[in-house]
């Protein structure tokens, strides 16, 4: 899966040491809440979508609120959501992936 | 004493150059309250300890030497800057469901608000404190007869008139990020020294401080017209009003407080510490409102 971020899945940041599965591949996490937070919406976003895998995803924003644009097989989509202290999706919404 | 902001070991007096690698240690071990705190307050690309040096140093200097203009800085900065914490947005004209998140969840917040209260009294030789926290215990819970509701009867009004009986509020457990709130909030009143404990839980009344947009908030907790007009129910803009008029003097006394004492006492840096960790607690806390709210949406 293509990220734009070379920390942490999630966030970016560059502390912590966890490596955990997601979609087959072995990705950085700065911690087990961001492992959490990074599954769930990648659950959400296929369940959403009805996609079978993500090629890539970009996020930006920071804990307050993000947003990110998923791909898979040339189709793109954009949300907005956060979390909930225990790394729950807290809100999710679908936006327009042309205004990402 | 110097403690870490993120899980409140100690260190000696002013020994930030330890404080620093024990961020960096418990960082390596992908604690999330480490990584965190590190994340939201110095940076968030891994870096040597030294190199947290100033951020730290800077971070933790009083501005001018005051005390609580550096409570108030962070408060403010956590809260109420550019982009306000998103409860606050939501309370600026809040909606059915995110009053009823406020009213499930605070219950559980006021009656720890009690216990950590009791202990600033139990463990304090000082009457002015004593005073201060009697006074502040009757106007948030036990309340000064009929004509002068708690804020805690108030709240279960508020409740009352969205459609909710108090019986259900009250019977409804928290949700996981107010419990582990209340239980560090416990916990630190039961470790900590009161001053501590002082500054962190009545500087949380800054929220409903309306003075604080002349501090630098960019917002207050709510929009003052709120309390006109009927756009909310007038028990709740009786809950509301309350903590509008009464948290200027809890805030700003219990500041004066900790400000005198934390000199006279030496401790200083551990009421830094402990305040910083209270207002992550608090931000937290804040969340489990809105997962509340969710609910009912």
């Amino acid at each position: 899966m293509k990220r734009n971020y070379d920390g942490c899945a999630i966030c970016d940041s560059t502390w912590g040491n966890v490596w955990a599965e997601v979609e087959g591949e072995r990705m950085f996490f700065c911690c087990d809440l961001c492992v959490v937070q990074f599954r769930g919406l990648i659950d959400r976003i296929k369940q959403e979508t009805g996609w079978d895998r993500i090629d890539a995803i970009e996020i930006a924003g920071d804990r307050r609120g993000r947003v990110c644009v998923a791909e898979s097989a040339g189709d793109r989509a954009r949300f907005g959501f956060a979390f909930t202290p225990e790394g729950q999706l807290l809100r999710f919404s679908r936006g327009t992936a042309s205004s990402a | 004493m110097t403690k870490c902001p993120a899980c409140l070991v100690g260190f000696a007096q002013g020994d930030f150059p330890m404080l620093a690698e024990h961020l960096v240690e418990r960082a390596d071990e992908s604690d999330p309250d480490h990584v965190r705190w590190l994340n939201q307050n110095l940076s968030r690309r891994k870096t040597a300890a030294a190199s947290l040096l100033p951020g730290l140093t800077e971070l933790f200097a009083l501005p001018d030497g005051s005390l609580p203009r550096w409570v108030k800085t962070r408060f403010i900065a956590k809260f109420f800057g550019k982009v306000p914490h998103p409860f606050v947005e939501a309370l600026q004209h809040p909606t059915r469901a995110t009053l009823l998140g406020y009213v499930f969840e605070h219950q559980h917040f006021l009656r720890q608000w009690v216990r950590s209260c009791a202990f600033i009294m139990a463990r304090t030789d000082r009457p002015e404190v004593i005073r201060y926290e009697l006074d502040n215990l009757t106007t948030e819970y036990g309340g000064y007869g009929p004509d002068r509701p708690s804020h805690y009867e108030l709240l279960l009004r508020m409740g009352e008139s969205l459609g909710v009986d108090r019986s259900v509020v009250l019977g409804t457990p928290p949700l996981p990020a107010t419990r582990r709130s209340i239980e560090q909030w416990n916990e630190m009143a039961t470790r900590e020294h009161w001053v501590s404990v002082l500054t962190a839980m009545h500087g949380l009344e800054l929220i409903a401080n309306r003075n604080l947009v002349d501090d630098g908030a960019s917002v207050h907790y709510f929009d003052p017209a709120i309390l006109q007009g009927q756009e909310i129910t007038s028990a709740a803009q009786a809950f509301l009003r309350e903590g509008y008029e009464a948290d200027v003097g809890h805030s700003d006394e219990a500041l004066a407080l900790s400000d005198r004492f934390a000199r006279e006492l030496g401790v200083v840096e551990e009421v830094q510490s402990v305040f910083l960790r209270s207002i992550d607690l608090f931000d937290d806390y804040l969340v489990g409102r809105l997962e509340r709210s969710g609910r009912f949406a």
